[in-house]
C-alpha cells in the first residue's frame, strides 16, 4: 500500500503535448480509475507513473519518495497490460515467478507465492501451460496473477479488459473489485469504458486532451459533472444537450419544445436571455401520460417541459429509448418498455424533468454553471 | 485463399501437374549428382535418365575414409573444421548483430540510425572482389591469417549485415509490451532484452543463424585460398579439389557434395517452419 | 605455364588464391622457430610425387645427423603468392620447388638467389654436368643459373594398344585415314582425343608448323600470321573429318581413354596415375604434323629447386639442392614419384631405361620447347585460348578470331596510365575532413541535436560494438578497396594514377563503346541477366506459392519440402552439376534433346544458349526463395477479403489481380530489390556455368571485375574501379526502382 502524488506532470512527444500539467493524489488503498476517450493521455499518464515514460516536467512521489527519474524496477509497482504481455516462452508458473526471480527471492518463497496466487485466481490447472495454449480470459488472469505475486506497492492496469468479450468482461470486473477489497492495495486503472470506470472506482479521474477534467467519487462526478465533456462522457445513452436561453423570469431555460426548470440553489440567479446549454440525461425524464398520445397531444394544455416528436424507438426489453429532435438537437428519452405504453414513430411525447436533474453549461467554455453566479 | 474458392474441377489436376513439373525441375540436377556419386565408372556419353550404370559406394568410401599424409583421418578432421568454423560464424554473426538489430528496432530514431542503416545497406551493393584484398591486409595486421578465427571473421563480414537486417525485422514484430512488462517486473532494459525479447525471437534467431551457418558451410573460394594444409581444410575445399581441369573425379565430387549437403539440408528442413515467418518478418528493407 | 599449372582446380580458386594469399601464411611459419640445423622446404607435390620427395628428404637427413628437414606441401594455386609474401619477411622456406618459368617474377621480387654454388657441386660426367642441357638452359637468366633443375614435364601421346594394334607410333595422317575408314574403330570412338581448344595443347601443333604463341626474344605476343592460321586450319580439318571429337575439355579426356573410346590421346604425366590398369597402352612422342613434316613439339616445363633469399640456413639449402639432383635422389624421384628426372646418369641404369612410360616422356621432353620465361608470357594464354575456341567454333571467322586475340592481348598488356601526384587527392580529402569537422562542431552546439544525442544514449549501448566491428571489417576494407581504384599496376605494385582507370573504362579505352567486352556491353548483359532472372524467380515463385496455398491441396507438405531443395543444396555444387548437364557430349540436356529428336546444341558456343544456360541454372537456384516469401505473404492476406470480393462477383482472375497482387506487393518488394542486388552481383553461376563463354559475351560486371583483378596480371586498380562503378550503378538502380514503385503505390491508392 502506498500513496502517490503527481505534481504538474507535462509530457511532449514531438510537436504534441500529451500531458499538460497533471496533478493527482492517490490515497493509500484507493482504487483510482483514469478514464477518457482515446488520445486523452490516460495511458501515457499511467506509463509515466510506471516509469516507462519520463515526464518533461513535474514530479512523481511514491510514498513521499521522489521517483520521477527512477527506473521502473526501482519503483516497486506492477502493471497489467492491455495485451497481457505474457512472456511467450515461459509457462504460467514461470510467468508468475518472473518478477520474484529477478528480485532474487528464494525458490521456496517463490513457490509459496505462486501457489497462493494460483489458488486465489484459480490458475492451478494452468500452471504448466504456455501462453499460446490458453484462452484470452485465462491469459488475462495470469497477467493479473503476475502482478499480484509480486505484492507491489502499487498496481497499474492498462485497459486490462478490452480484449475480452462482454460477458467475461463483466465477470472479471467484479473479480478485480473483489481483489481490491481483499488485497487492500492501491490500484490505478486506465479505461475508456465508462461502465468499468463507474463500477470500479473509488476515485474517478476524467481526462481530456492531456488535462484532468474532473476528479472525485464516481457518483458525485456522475451527478454533478463539472463540464459538458464529463457529462457527455459518463452515462449511457449519453446526456442530451440542447442550446437554450434563460427565460425572462430566470426560472427556466427555454428552446423550441423545451422548457427546463432551473434549480436556483445550484445555479443561482442567471441573467435572463443568457445562452446556456441544457443537459438532461435520458433516464431523468418522465413521460407525462395524460398529455402524450398516440395521435398527437393537445396543444396549449398543461405546462409540458419537453416535447419530442418520436422518430425512432429502441426497445431494450426492460426499457426503451425514444429518439427525436428537441430544440434542433437530437434527444433521447428513456420510456417504459411495456407493449401498450411504447410510443410509436410520429407520436409526440410530453416529458417532464426534476430541476435537480437539469444541468446547465456555458456554451463557450463547456464548464458547468453550477455556483457560477 | 478462402476455402469457398475451390474453383472448377480441372483446377486440382492442373495444380498437381504444375507442381510435378516444378518438382521434376527441382530434383533433376540433384538426381544427376546422386547417380554420378553412385556410378563406378564414368562414360563420355550423354544420357537423359540419371541412373548409375554400375552402382557402387566406392566414391563415398573414398571420401569418407581418405587418409592424410601423416595418417590422420581426413574426413573427420575436415568435418570438424567445417562444423567449428560454421558454428562460430553463426554465433559471431548472431552475437554482433542481435543487440544492434534490437537498437534499430526499438530506438529507430537514435542519432545515426538512419545513416548507419543506409551505409550498411550500401555495403551490400559493393562487390566483394574489391574489398577482399584489403580485408586480408587487415587480418594480417591482426595476425589472424591462416587461422580458423580469421576465416570466421571473414565470413562474419557478410553474415553480420545480413543478420542485422533480418533480426531488425524480427524484433519489430515483438510487442514492446513484453519488455516493458519485464521492466516493471524488476528487470533492467538489458535483462528484459536477454530474458524476454531474445527468447521470444527464437524462431527468427534460428533462421538467421541457419543462414549464417549455411553461408560458411558452403563457402569454398576464400577457404581454399586461406588454408594450406589438407588437415585444415573445410569440407567444401577438400571436395572441390576433386574437380581439376584435367583430372575431374566427378564421382568423388558428387559423393562429397552429397555428404556436404546432407547436414545443411537436415538443418534447413528442421527449421523449415520458421523459414516463412523468419523471412517475411525480416523484410530486408532500407 | 607449368604442366601442373594446368591442373588448377576449379578456376575460381586459382586466381583468387594467387592474389589474396600475398598476405597469408605467416602465422603457421612463424610458429616453426628455426633451430640451428633445421631447414625448411616448401613444395607443391601431392600423391606419389610427395611420397618420393619425402623419402628423398629422409635419406638426406640420414646422412647428416642433427639435421632435420621440415616440409610444407602448399597447394599449387596459392604457392607463388605465399612465397612472395613470406620470404621477404623472413618467414619463408630455405628451399622451394617450383617451375622454371617463374624465375623472372621471383627475381624481380628478389626472393631467389643464384644457385651456381649448388650447381657447381653437382657431379660431372664426361660431357659436362650430370643434368639435362635443356633443363640447365631453362634456369638461365642474366648470365647466371637460378635453381637446380630436378625434372621435366610435357605432353606426350598415349596410345591405346587394344585399339591401335600396329607397331610404331601413329601420325596425324594415319589417324585421319582411320577416321575416314571408320571401320577399325568401335562406335563412338575417335582416333585422337585431346583438349583442342586450349592454347597449351594447341601450341604443340603450332610449334610443329614453325609458329609460336609468344616470342621470347621480342617479348611479344606471336599467335598470328600464317603459322597460326595454318595450325587452326589443321585442327578445323581434324574436327571436320571427325579425327577428334568436338568440344572436348581437359577433364573429359580421361573418361574417353579409360572407356576405350580414344585410340590415342595427348596428355601429360598426370594421366598415368588416373589410368591405372584400365587399358593396355604405351606412351610415345607426339606425332608429326604431316607425313614427312616436323613433329609436334610441346612446351616443356622444368621443375627447379630454388634457393630462397633470406634463408636461415643457406649453406644447408644449397647442399640439399645438390642432393636433390644427385643420382641417389633422382632414382627415388623417378621410381617412386614417376618423374622425368633431369639427372642424366640415372637414365643409363637399366631400371629407368627400360621404363617405357618415363623413357617416352623423356624423349618427348627432349623434342619439346622450353617454356619462355618472359613476364608477358602469362598474358598470352587468355587471348590465345579465346582465339582458338572461336576459330574452332566458327571456321569462317578464323582470321577475325586471331585478330581479336591480338587485341585482347594488347588490351591486357597495355601500358599503365602515367603516375600522377597524389597531392590533389590529399588536398581534397583534407578539405573534406576539415569541412566535416567544422560541421560536426556546429552541430554539437545545436541544443536540439544535443538533446537528441542524449536520448540516443541507451541505443548506443547496443550498437557501439557492432558499429566498431562493421566499420573495421566491412567498411574499412571497402573504402580501402575503393581507394585502390585510383591506383594502377600489375602484380600488386601500385602507383597513384588519379581517375585514369575510370577514364579508361568509361571511354572503352578509346575503342567503340559497344564493342564486345566494354563496360557498356557488359552492363547491358548484366541488366538483361538481372531482369530475366527476377522475372522468372518472381513469376515461378508466385505461381507455385499460390498453388501451394490452395486450401484443399493434397500432398502440400511433400511438394513444399521437395521444392525448396535447390535452396538447401550448396550453390557451387549445383552450379557445377548444371554445367555438366549442359555439356555438349555428356550433358543430360542434349540427351533429352536427342530423345526428342533435336540436334545436340553446343550450349556455350553462342551467346543466346550460353545465356539461357546461366539463366536456367540461376532460376533453379532462386525460385524457392521467392516461393517461400510469397507463401508467407499469402498467409497474411485476410481471407474475408476474398469472400467479400466473391460476394461482389469478382472472378478468380479479378481476385488475383485486385487483391492478391496488390497485397503481395509490400512483402515482395523488399525481397525483389534484395534479389535484384544479389542477381546483379551473382558471381558463382556465371563463373562456374558459362565462365563467360563464348568469348566473354556472357560475362557480367562482377565476373569482369574479377577477371581484371585475378586473371589479367592482378590489375587491382582497374578491377576496383569496376567495383566502384558497379556500386554506383546499383545505388542508382535501386533508387530508381524505389521511385518507380513508390510512385506506382501512390497512384494505386
Amino acid at each position: 500500500m502506498a500513496t502517490l502524488s503527481l505534481r504538474s506532470i507535462r509530457k511532449v512527444l514531438g510537436a504534441n503535448a500529451i500531458l499538460k500539467g497533471i496533478d493527482l493524489d492517490v490515497q493509500s488503498g484507493a482504487f483510482v480509475v483514469l478514464v477518457g476517450p482515446s488520445g486523452c493521455g490516460k495511458s501515457t499518464l499511467l506509463r509515466t507513473i510506471a516509469g516507462l515514460e519520463t515526464p518533461d516536467e513535474g514530479s512523481i512521489k511514491l510514498d513521499d519518495k521522489d521517483v520521477t527519474r527512477a527506473e521502473p524496477r526501482e519503483r516497486d509497482i506492477a502493471m497489467v497490460f492491455q495485451s497481457y504481455a505474457l512472456y511467450p516462452h515461459l509457462t504460467v508458473r514461470d510467468n508468475l515467478a518472473f518478477g520474484l526471480r529477478l528480485r532474487g527471492e528464494s525458490e521456496s518463497k517463490i513457490k509459496a507465492r505462486v501457489d497462493e496466487v494460483s489458488q486465489m485466481l484459480g490458475l492451478g490447472a494452468l500452471l504448466d501451460r504456455l501462453p499460446k495454449d490458453m484462452s484470452g480470459g485465462q491469459r488475462q488472469r495470469v497477467a493479473m496473477g503476475r502482478a499480484i505475486a509480486r505484492r507491489p506497492k502499487l498496481f497499474l492496469f492498462d485497459e486490462p479488459l478490452s480484449n475480452l468479450d462482454a460477458a467475461l468482461r463483466n465477470q472479471v470486473r467484479i473479480e478485480i473489485k473483489k481483489l481490491h477489497a481483499s488485497l487492500g492495495a492501491t490500484m490505478i486503472y486506465v479505461t475508456h469504458d465508462q461502465v468499468e470506470a463507474m463500477t470500479l472506482a473509488d476515485q474517478l479521474v476524467v481526462l481530456n486532451s492531456g488535462k484532468v477534467e474532473q476528479k472525485g467519487p464516481p457518483l458525485e462526478v456522475y451527478a454533478r459533472p463539472a463540464s459538458k465533456f464529463v457529462a457527455g462522457f459518463l452515462g449511457s445513452p449519453s446526456m442530451n444537450f440542447t442550446d437554450a436561453v434563460v427565460s425572462d423570469d430566470s426560472t427556466s431555460a427555454v428552446a423550441t419544445g423545451l422548457r427546463a426548470p432551473i434549480d436556483r440553489q445550484r445555479f443561482g440567479a442567471l441573467e435572463r436571455g443568457r445562452k446556456v446549454i441544457v443537459g438532461i440525461r435520458p433516464h431523468d425524464v418522465t413521460v407525462r401520460k395524460g398529455e402524450s398520445s398516440a395521435h398527437g397531444y393537445r396543444d396549449g394544455a398543461a405546462p409540458t417541459e419537453i416535447i419530442v416528436s418520436v422518430e425512432v424507438v429502441e426497445a431494450m426489453g426492460f426499457e426503451a429509448y425514444a429518439h427525436g429532435p428537441v430544440g434542433g438537437a437530437p434527444f433521447v428519452a428513456r420510456v417504459e418498455a411495456t407493449a401498450d405504453a411504447l410510443p410509436r414513430r410520429g407520436d409526440k411525447l410530453a416529458l417532464s424533468v426534476e430541476p435537480a436533474h437539469v444541468h446547465l453549461f456555458d456554451p463557450e467554455s463547456g464548464r458547468s454553471l453550477e455556483g457560477a453566479s | 485463399m478462402s476455402a469457398s474458392r475451390k474453383g472448377p474441377a480441372w483446377l486440382e489436376p492442373l495444380s498437381h501437374l504444375v507442381l510435378l513439373a516444378a518438382v521434376a525441375f527441382a530434383l533433376y540436377p540433384v538426381l544427376w549428382v546422386v547417380s554420378l556419386a553412385l556410378d563406378g565408372v564414368q562414360r563420355p556419353v550423354a544420357r537423359a535418365i540419371p541412373w548409375p550404370d554400375s552402382p557402387s559406394l566406392d566414391n563415398f568410401r573414398a571420401i569418407l575414409f581418405a587418409r592424410g599424409s601423416s595418417g590422420e583421418w581426413l574426413f573427420v578432421r575436415q568435418l570438424t573444421n567445417s562444423i567449428v568454423i560454421s558454428a562460430a560464424t553463426a554465433l559471431t554473426a548472431i552475437g554482433i548483430a542481435t543487440p544492434a538489430a534490437y537498437a534499430l528496432a526499438r530506438f529507430p530514431d537514435f542519432v545515426g540510425a538512419k545513416g548507419g542503416t543506409k551505409a550498411l545497406l550500401a555495403t551490400q551493393m559493393f562487390p566483394g572482389v574489391a574489398s577482399a584484398v584489403p580485408l586480408y591486409m587487415l587480418l594480417d595486421k591482426l595476425r589472424l591469417l591462416d587461422t580458423r578465427s580469421g576465416l570466421v571473421l571473414v565470413y562474419a563480414t557478410t553474415a553480420v549485415p545480413f543478420a542485422i537486417f533480418q533480426l531488425r525485422g524480427a524484433f519489430e514484430t515483438i510487442p514492446k509490451d513484453l519488455e516493458e512488462a519485464a521492466m516493471v517486473d524488476g528487470a533492467t532494459r538489458f535483462q528484459a532484452f536477454i530474458k524476454v525479447v531474445l527468447p521470444a525471437a527464437r524462431p527468427a534467431l534460428a533462421v538467421t543463424a541457419l543462414f549464417a551457418f549455411m553461408s560458411a558451410w558452403n563457402e569454398f573460394i576464400l577457404a581454399a585460398t586461406f588454408l594450406s594444409r589438407e588437415s585444415a581444410f573445410t569440407l567444401p575445399v577438400a571436395l572441390q579439389r576433386h574437380v581439376g581441369e584435367f583430372d575431374a573425379a566427378w564421382g568423388k565430387f558428387a559423393a562429397g557434395s552429397i555428404i556436404v549437403s546432407v547436414p545443411v539440408m537436415a538443418l534447413f528442413y528442421a527449421l523449415q517452419k520458421n523459414l516463412v515467418g523468419g523471412l517475411t518478418s525480416g523484410g530486408v528493407k532500407g | 605455364m607449368n604442366a601442373r599449372a594446368l591442373r588448377w582446380t576449379l578456376a575460381a580458386r586459382a586466381r583468387l588464391a594467387l592474389a589474396l594469399l600475398s598476405w597469408l601464411v605467416l602465422i603457421v611459419c612463424a610458429g616453426e622457430a628455426q633451430a640451428q640445423r633445421t631447414i625448411t622446404v616448401w613444395h607443391p607435390y601431392r600423391g606419389a610425387e610427395q611420397r618420393a620427395f619425402d623419402q628423398v628428404l629422409r635419406a638426406f637427413e640420414r646422412d647428416r645427423p642433427g639435421v632435420s628437414v621440415q616440409t610444407l606441401a602448399v597447394p599449387f594455386d596459392a604457392y607463388a603468392a605465399k612465397l612472395e609474401a613470406a620470404i621477404p619477411r623472413g618467414n619463408g622456406p630455405d628451399l622451394f620447388v617450383d617451375a622454371h618459368e617463374r624465375i623472372p617474377s621471383y627475381l624481380a621480387r628478389r626472393i631467389i638467389v643464384s644457385a651456381e654454388s649448388a650447381i657447381a657441386a653437382v657431379p660431372r660426367t664426361s660431357d659436362g654436368l650430370d643434368l639435362e642441357p635443356i633443363a640447365l638452359e631453362a634456369v638461365q637468366a642474366n648470365g647466371e643459373r637460378y635453381g637446380v633443375p630436378l625434372s621435366l614435364k610435357c605432353l606426350a601421346l598415349f596410345v591405346d594398344e587394344e585399339l591401335w594394334e600396329r607397331a610404331g607410333r601413329p601420325s596425324l595422317d594415319s589417324l585421319a585415314s582411320i577416321a575416314a575408314a571408320r571401320t577399325s574403330l568401335p562406335t563412338g570412338a575417335y582416333p585422337l582425343v585431346y583438349y583442342a581448344s586450349n592454347a597449351y595443347f594447341h601450341s604443340a601443333i603450332l610449334h610443329g608448323l614453325g609458329g609460336q604463341l609468344f616470342d621470347p626474344q621480342r617479348g611479344a605476343y606471336a599467335f598470328e600470321g600464317p603459322a597460326a592460321l595454318e595450325s587452326l586450319a589443321l585442327v578445323q580439318r581434324l574436327l571436320a573429318d571427325r579425327v577428334i571429337p568436338p568440344e572436348v575439355d581437359g577433364a573429359s579426356v580421361t573418361p574417353y581413354f579409360r572407356s576405350g573410346r580414344a585410340m590415342t590421346v595427348i596428355s601429360g604425366p598426370w594421366l598415368v596415375g588416373e589410368l591405372g590398369d584400365a587399358r593396355r597402352y604405351r606412351v610415345a612422342v607426339l606425332p608429326r604434323v604431316r607425313e614427312g613434316g616436323r613433329a609436334m613439339s610441346p612446351f616443356v616445363t622444368v621443375e627447379v629447386a630454388f634457393l630462397a633469399s633470406n634463408a636461415h640456413a643457406p649453406g644447408l639449402a644449397a647442399e640439399l639442392a645438390t642432393f636433390l639432383a644427385s643420382p641417389e635422389a633422382a632414382r627415388l624421384r623417378a621410381s617412386v614419384g614417376r618423374q622425368v628426372v633431369a639427372t642424366r646418369s640415372v637414365w643409363s641404369e637399366a631400371e629407368l631405361a627400360n621404363d617405357p612410360v618415363l623413357a617416352a616422356f623423356r624423349r618427348a621432353a627432349n623434342a619439346g620447347r622450353v617454356m619462355p620465361t618472359h613476364n608477358n608470357m602469362r598474358l598470352s594464354w587468355e587471348p590465345a585460348n579465346q582465339a582458338i575456341r572461336r576459330a574452332l567454333r566458327d571456321p569462317q571467322a578464323t582470321r577475325v578470331a586471331v585478330e581479336q586475340g591480338r587485341r585482347r592481348y594488347d588490351d591486357a598488356s597495355r601500358p599503365l596510365p602515367a603516375k600522377r601526384s597524389a597531392l590533389p587527392l590529399q588536398l581534397t580529402l583534407g578539405a573534406l575532413a576539415l569541412a566535416l569537422a567544422f560541421r560536426s562542431v556546429q552541430r554539437a552546439r545545436d541544443p536540439e541535436f544535443r538533446a537528441a544525442v542524449k536520448r540516443s544514449v541507451p541505443a548506443y549501448a547496443y550498437v557501439t560494438h557492432a558499429v566498431v566491428i562493421v566499420a573495421l571489417l566491412v567498411v574499412l576494407p571497402l573504402v580501402l578497396g575503393a581507394t585502390t581504384s585510383l591506383y594502377a599496376g600489375r602484380d600488386g605494385a601500385l602507383e597513384y594514377v588519379g581517375g585514369a582507370n575510370y577514364w579508361d573504362i568509361i571511354t572503352a579505352r578509346g575503342g567503340s563503346l559497344f564493342a564486345s567486352g566494354t563496360f557498356y556491353t557488359v552492363l547491358l548483359v548484366t541488366v538483361l541477366w538481372t531482369i530475366a532472372n527476377l522475372t522468372l524467380h518472381v513469376s515461378i515463385g508466385v505461381v507455385l506459392a499460390i498453388i501451394l496455398s490452395r486450401p484443399l491441396l493434397k500432398l502440400r507438405a511433400i511438394y513444399r519440402v521437395l521444392l525448396i531443395i535447390p535452396w538447401a543444396v550448396p550453390s557451387y555444387v549445383t552450379a557445377l552439376a548444371w554445367k555438366g548437364m549442359f555439356h555438349r557430349q555428356t550433358g543430360a540436356m542434349n540427351a533429352i534433346l536427342a530423345a526428342l529428336g533435336v540436334e545436340p546444341i553446343s550450349w556455350f558456343a553462342q551467346f543466346s544458349t550460353a545465356f539461357t544456360a546461366n539463366v536456367v541454372t540461376n532460376t533453379w537456384l532462386g525460385f524457392p526463395f521467392m516461393m517461400v516469401v510469397t507463401i508467407g505473404a499469402l498467409a497474411a492476406i485476410p481471407k474475408d477479403l476474398y469472400e467479400a470480393a466473391e460476394v461482389d462477383g469478382a472472378t478468380p482472375w479479378q481476385q488475383f489481380r485486385h487483391i492478391t497482387l496488390p497485397l503481395l506487393r509490400p512483402t515482395l518488394l523488399p525481397a525483389v530489390s534484395m534479389g535484384a542486388v544479389w542477381t546483379f552481383n551473382q558471381f558463382n553461376v556465371i563463373f562456374l556455368v558459362s565462365g563467360g563463354e563464348p568469348d566473354g559475351a556472357t560475362e557480367i560486371l562482377v565476373t569482369e571485375a574479377y577477371r581484371w583483378a585475378f586473371t589479367r596480371q592482378a590489375q587491382y586498380g582497374y578491377a576496383a574501379a569496376y567495383a566502384v562503378l558497379i556500386f554506383g550503378v546499383l545505388v542508382l538502380g535501386t533508387r530508381l526502382l524505389e521511385r518507380l514503385t513508390l510512385g506506382k503505390q501512390g497512384g494505386g491508392k
